[in-house]
């Protein structure tokens, strides 16, 4: 993803104050947090409603990609439904790729775990239904 | 990335399955990701469970609220969970066929000399699909209130779907055991001992499917947990097997909410005003 030329249009929002979150998405609340869209190879993720069960699991499958520098994440404030991401890689990927191929890989993993699952019960019943 | 070489392959041997439990060892996975499933497990599965009780009469010995409390701690069947809606994605205002279910309790002790029992089988469900779990023909029901003579309780009970995060009494488990490591080889747990560790602390019974440590072994300060075993006991509403196959569906649904998230980060980046320095 080329974020180079990002300082050119700059005119369409009209109150730098109130948006110094780098608003990703209307959807879901996911956004980069301060500061981090000027480089792109290093920018912290912030999801809302998730928790340790996402964060710890996303963290593992990110830190396995070789050009991921620094994945870590944290949740600022038990009181605040909100996780954090930060992701630095090397100069040959950007961290939104990192997350995007991390995203795709947990999601992966998880069918295969599940699919094992599912055959693990089935083989399970035929061997009890038999003796 | 050695994610799926087949020595990385995830497996999993079911050694006990029954109506209400299940053990399995999850190998060749990591932590983070045996430790999802258990989390999903305890609290994100959705099973369905009294929410709202209107009371038209109680002349009881128990107070209202504590009726309320006790009847939506009763499990509802809840194996066809995923057929009704949240109430949160309901276009209706309060509670319709979508997106809950109706139960009604009307018992009166009419006994002259003994209490009557109000018990979970005299709750009529509206949704043959949801009722309170019973455990064949001779099972007496949950207990709710004991009644004398003239006693009288009448509610209504909305059921709705939910997550244990938000109250317990949506859990389908009543335990989750999670153990890794019974040998304590990893050294991830310090047990504090008068003389001997063998004679005071008794094993567990994962020990005898996991691989004790010879008498020379060195300590690996590299090794890693990679076999887990896990124990589900669930509270009726659910097949044990179903708690799992839903923990991994809520976890791919998770994964896929913020895959969309992402995604339409894709054209905006360029386009938006970039963030002030705030370093």
């Amino acid at each position: 993803m080329d974020c180079s030329d990002n300082t050119d249009n700059n005119s369409n929002n009209g109150n730098p104050e109130e948006n110094s979150d780098f608003e990703i998405s209307d959807i879901l609340n996911f956004y980069t947090e301060k500061g981090s869209v000027t480089d792109p190879q290093s920018m912290t993720f912030s999801i809302s409603g998730e928790e340790h069960t996402l964060g710890n699991a996303l963290r593992y499958i990110i830190i396995q990609h070789p050009e991921v520098e620094y994945c870590g994440y944290s949740i600022p404030h038990p009181s605040e439904d909100k996780l954090n991401i930060r992701i630095q890689t090397t100069e040959n990927t950007t961290a939104i790729d990192a997350m995007r191929k991390g995203l795709e890989d947990l999601k992966s993993l998880c069918a295969k775990i599940s699919e094992t699952f599912y055959k693990a019960n089935r083989d399970f019943d035929e061997k009890n239904n038999i003796s | 990335m050695d994610l799926f070489s087949p020595a990385n392959k995830p497996e999993i041997r079911i050694q006990e399955l029954t109506g209400e439990r299940i053990r399995f060892i999850l190998t060749n996975t990591d932590l983070s990701m045996a430790n999802a499933l258990r989390r999903i497990m305890i609290s994100e599965v959705a099973t369905i469970a009294i929410d709202m009780v209107q009371f038209d009469l109680n002349t009881s010995v128990l107070a209202d609220e504590f009726i309320a409390h006790r009847l939506g701690l009763i499990p509802l069947d809840s194996t066809e969970a995923d057929k009704i809606k949240y109430p949160r994605d309901c276009n209706c205002s309060g509670a319709c066929k979508e997106c809950s279910v109706e139960l009604n309790l009307h018992v009166k002790c009419t006994e002259e000399d003994t209490t009557k029992d109000v018990t979970s089988k005299d709750l009529v469900s509206h949704d043959p699909r949801f009722t309170p779990i019973t455990e064949g023909p001779k099972d007496a029901g949950i207990l709710i209130a004991k009644l004398r003579k003239g006693q009288e309780i009448k509610v209504k009970c909305i059921a709705k779907k939910g997550v244990a995060k938000e109250h317990a009494k949506w859990s389908p488990c009543a335990a989750v055991a999670f153990e890794y490591d019974p040998f304590n080889k990893l050294r991830h747990t310090h047990y504090w001992i008068e003389e001997d560790e063998k004679k005071e602390w008794p094993q567990s019974k994962n020990a005898n499917d996991d691989f004790p440590p010879l008498d020379d072994e060195i300590f690996d300060f590299t090794a890693k947990p990679n076999r887990f075993y896990f124990e589900i006991e669930t509270i009726g509403s659910m097949k044990p097997e179903d708690i799992v196959m839903n923990a991994f569906k809520k976890l791919l649904e998770k994964i896929s909410s913020i895959q969309m998230g992402l995604h339409s980060n894709d054209v905006p980046i360029n386009g938006r005003e970039p963030t002030r320095d705030v370093f």
